[in-house]
């Protein structure tokens, strides 16, 4: 047994603000204060230092094939950030790879880790993708994984849809989907939109007829938000709402949020759908109208998608978006693809600049949102990786939030104009150790459902890290001294020092096994892989590389 | 609902509707018959596994820079090779290198908009088939070309740009459009029908051999399309520069989106190639030729060549990983060679080290993908052997290594 001792502890889940209190780690597992007569074989006294769960990543594209199509067009960024391997000795070895911003599957886990992360999301799996995602995130050691589902474009829903289908029927297909590929939750991204483009449709606005269904996306979030609930996820329907990046998207934005009718909805990468078309250029910050419908709204959560300036890569599934976002390609080469009937997927690599007046509204727009948006349990801390930035920058992010003078400092540098536009300066609010631990470890375990992390109550998996508490809070993030994961000590002095393999989390809803009949025949017909093989069996798993599967039960309530 | 069917590994469709009753194509029946076993040779005598494994350890505890090459195994394969090349400080490529690079160098130029084969079935109602018969792919028309369409029936045009004399008669008469070019000149023609879509005149006299009224009709079908797909092989671009072509025909598909809706098809994902530069793009950021050296990953796209690394005297010793077909043998070189081969391979110049590996897809489980790169299929064991599979016969000679050095 393990006592680490006098640590003082951020535990939002328990509601534990600051409190100086032992922890006690048994077989990878939290366990209450034991009796005198238990062997306390090792200690660390953290007296001083902040002791939290380990961080959660909600939202992150670490693995799946657009990542490798991200990875195979950067030569030239990976370049700049060669890994070389490194043995470890009994802690095992590190592989070579490559970092910056499309990083490669051994140096993501291992720098998540070092930065205290211990469990990672990739929110954009495409089904007839799942297995390759499955065996990229079997590359990616040291942290738990999971992956969300895309829904929404793919041929038979949209059928399903625009034949007026049973929403039972089609709660049987999200939740086959969701078993199928091995999946956490259900994501959608541009509803329809990406079937949309591949019959040449360069736009769909919410209420907008899909060119060949007929169906709009109001109705494709309205019909999976349904299909969601009713399957008993614990994550709510995660949506790339429509329109991402064009100026005037707010009032999209708003819509999108009543399309849930009161269901739960996580908007993701909110930043991106915040913009108004005031003032000369025609873009504007729409953050405050934003995220007073948040504050209002206990239905709905939202993951920021900070940007941060430099180079990096975007990677999405809204091939509409990103086919009219290629002329800001930099450097000048993309990719977009149409996948399967299913999704598609589109790669821009695009360089933020502080200079330019876009992007540095953009900046400010991301941080109204996190500084206005008042409940730290419905906003997460994401750069939806690359897209906003390497999460690499999660502790310069962190910082932003936490000291306003270092905030107003770099406030200075941006575009002047973006600064005088945005209100940001005016925001006074500087995040809490606390509210840190909110929403990167409490709120993210409970919006997924995730019992035994986030939190370091008695039970908890003994994800735990340890950091100096340092007024640099970019320092402070960026080097925990010590990470524990599954009650082993990983990480030192922010540096791996024990290379672990992580655990896949899946959701495994009830549904109707019926389904297959119309789902086999449809494979059959038409599609050039059959219904069978793109299922994942639980033991393909481990074969895939997770150290093993973390079923999660999921209720069926009916509608 | 059980499933009854198995994958084929043989080439990049990777058709997963076969069954006893429905083995295939021809390629897919030949090559599903291999012994369960093989013998291990070490310098021309018959040696137990054990021993070849020993030897190849040896190999390469000699070598300076080993090369890891062939790889048409699987990814579990691909995974255990990319490991043994990081330990003994590799270069890895595949045997089918030459045609991924034309892509490859074509792709992280420019990029491209692409799409995948049940995209093609259900919506290709034009389809280029540009220097390629498709004959590599025995059942791409069955597969890809059927005619029904989720989308109600398809009336697809097929054009041929090349020699289409290679082109089997029964397909040709299915064809809209036959236009016969060298394929060097597919670079030229591509980039005076962008020109063209640009609304620029092209300098009279015939562009890559086609008069300006047959490049207008030509261009007024492809604008046509409703959903069109040009497709090549770029193993079949053998000529100097031919990434450039590649490159040109991606160009033009991207005009083609201004107004309409097109999308490029790379064939190609044979022997295992798409699986190989996938895991090594993701372990890595590079799509194989990647060199392991004391500062992390080195990609050289050009000179971590097979042919040229063996030629310059670049590599000391050369591992080729053959699983799949047994004619594909190692280059010939001077640096001593181990073969991880199917038991079915013979040699006129024996390697130093033959171990012979089970097949995937017929002697064992894995995972292989298609050509398209999104799909990755279940391999599964449909007979029994005694070989060691690819992945295996790996490890122990990456366990002899580390057992040496201790
Ligand atoms: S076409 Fe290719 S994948 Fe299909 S059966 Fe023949 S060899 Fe196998
Ligand atoms: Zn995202």
């Amino acid at each position: 047994m393990l006592r680490l001792k006098n640590g003082r502890l951020y535990d939002p889940a328990r509601g534990v603000d600051g409190l100086v209190q032992d922890l006690y780690v048994d077989a990878g597992r939290v366990v209450p204060a034991p009796g005198p007569e238990v062997r306390i074989d090792a200690e660390l006294d953290l007296a001083g230092k902040v002791v939290m769960a380990g961080a959660i990543d909600l939202h992150t594209h670490i693995g799946g094939g657009k990542m490798n199509i991200a990875r195979a067009l950067l030569p030239e960024d990976h370049r700049g950030d060669r890994v070389p391997a490194s043995d470890l000795g009994a802690g095992g070895f590190m592989h070579a790879g490559c970092g910056h911003a499309a990083p490669s599957t051994w140096t993501t886990g291992y720098r998540y880790a070092e930065m205290g992360y211990t469990a990672c999301f990739e929110p954009a799996m495409l089904p007839a993708n799942a297995r390759h995602a499955h065996l990229e995130m079997g590359d990616i050691p040291m942290v738990d994984k999971g992956a969300y589902a895309m829904l929404g474009s793919d041929d038979f829903f949209l059928r399903l849809l625009a034949a007026g289908a049973d929403p039972r029927l089609i709660a049987d297909y999200v939740g086959w989907t969701l078993d199928a590929s091995q999946a956490m939750a259900i994501k959608v991204v541009n509803p329809g939109g990406i079937s949309a483009f591949k019959f040449n449709t360069r736009a769909l606005a919410l209420d907008e007829a899909h060119p060949y269904y007929g169906v709009t996306p109001r109705q494709v979030i309205g019909a999976l938000a349904r299909a969601v609930h009713d399957l008993g996820l614990a994550h709510p329907l995660h949506v790339h709402a429509s329109n991402l990046g064009v100026p005037g998207n707010a009032d999209t934005t708003l819509a999108t949020m009543a399309a849930a009718e009161g269901l739960p909805i996580h908007l993701t990468h909110i930043q991106f759908h915040s913009y108004g078309t005031e003032g000369e250029r025609r873009f504007s910050s729409e953050a405050e109208r934003i995220a007073d419908a948040i504050n209002r709204q206990g239905n709905v959560s939202a993951d920021v998608g900070q940007i941060l300036f430099g180079q990096t890569v975007t990677a999405s599934g809204d091939t509409m978006g990103q086919h009219r976002n290629h002329r800001h390609a930099s450097p000048d080469k993309w990719v977009v693809m149409d996948i399967e009937c299913d999704a598609g997927c589109g790669v821009v690599p695009f360089r933020y600049k502080d200079k330019n007046f876009v992007n540095a509204l953009q900046w400010a727009i991301g941080l109204e949102l996190f500084l206005r948006v008042t409940d730290p349990w419905r906003i997460f801390l994401t750069t939806d990786h690359p897209n906003g930035a390497p999460f690499t920058s999660y502790p310069h992010l962190i910082r932003l939030l936490m000291d306003r003078d270092f905030r107003n400092a770099k406030l200075d540098e941006i575009h002047p104009e973006a600064a005088a536009h945005s209100q940001l300066r005016g925001l006074t609010r500087e995040y809490s150790l606390y509210e840190i631990a909110v929403m990167t470890r409490a709120a993210p375990a409970r919006s997924l459902g995730l019992a035994e992390r986030g939190h370091l109550g008695p039970g908890a998996a003994a994800d735990i890290v340890v950091y100096r508490d340092d007024a640099d809070r970019e320092a402070m993030f960026g080097k925990p001294e010590y990470v524990f994961k599954d009650g082993e000590l990983v990480v030192r002095d922010g540096r791996v020092v024990k290379v672990v393999n992580g655990a896949l989390h899946a959701v495994k809803p009830e549904y109707d096994k019926g389904i297959e009949r119309p789902l086999n025949d449809y494979f059959d017909r038409y599609m050039t892989v059959k219904m069978a093989h793109l299922k994942i069996a639980d033991d393909e798993v481990c074969a895939c590389g997770a150290s093993k599967l973390v079923p999660h039960a999921c209720t069926r309530h009916s509608s | 609902m059980s499933d009854t069917h198995y994958c084929c590994p043989f080439c990049g469709l990777v058709c997963d509707d076969l069954s006893v009753d429905l083995p295939g194509c021809p390629r897919a029946v030949q090559l599903s018959t291999a012994p369960a076993l093989g013998v291990a040779r070490s310098n021309g005598s018959e040696v137990d596994t054990a021993a070849a494994v020993a030897a190849a350890a040896a190999i390469l505890r000699g070598a300076r820079r080993p090369l890891v090459a062939g790889l048409a195994c699987d990814v579990t394969g691909h995974r255990a090779a990319l490991d043994l090349a990081e330990r003994t400080g590799a270069v890895v490529d595949h045997m089918n290198g030459a045609g991924q690079f034309r892509n490859w160098l074509a792709f992280q130029d420019g990029g491209w908009m692409s799409t995948t084969l049940s995209e093609v079935r259900n919506r290709a109602d034009v389809v280029v088939l540009a220097g390629t018969d498709a004959t590599a792919f025995p059942r791409f028309f069955e597969r890809c070309l059927a005619p029904e369409s989720q989308f109600g029936e398809l009336s697809r045009r097929v054009i041929v740009l090349g020699d289409s004399h290679s082109f089997p008669p029964e397909r040709l008469a299915g064809t809209a459009l036959a236009i016969p070019i060298a394929k060097e000149r597919l670079g030229e023609l591509c980039a005076a029908l962008r020109a063209r879509l640009a609304g620029r005149l092209v300098a009279a006299g015939t562009v890559a051999g086609m008069a300006p009224e047959q490049l207008d009709a030509l261009l007024a079908t492809l604008r046509a399309a409703r959903y069109g797909v040009l497709a090549w092989n770029a193993a079949e671009l053998d000529f100097p520069d031919a990434d450039l072509a590649v490159r040109a025909m991606a160009d033009l598909v991207t005009d083609l989106n201004r107004v309409g809706r097109w999308a490029v098809l790379p064939l190609g994902g044979s022997d295992g190639d798409t699986s190989a530069a996938q895991v090594c793009t993701w372990r890595t950021g590079y799509p194989l030729r990647v060199g392991f050296e004391a500062g992390g990953p080195h990609y050289e796209p050009l000179s971590h060549e097979t042919g040229r690394l063996l030629a310059m005297g670049g590599v000391d010793a050369l591992l080729w990983i053959s699983a799949l077909d047994p004619e594909r043998r190692p280059p010939e070189t001077d640096c001593p060679v181990i073969v991880l081969g199917r038991p079915d391979m013979t040699f006129e110049r024996p390697p130093a080290v033959f171990i012979p590996v089970a097949v995937p897809g017929l002697h064992h489980a894995g995972f292989l993908h298609r050509m398209d790169g999104v799909v990755a299929l279940p391999l599964s064991a449909r007979t029994a052997t005694g070989l060691p599979a690819v992945a295996q016969a790996l490890a122990a000679i990456a366990k002899e290594l580390s057992r040496a050095q201790a």
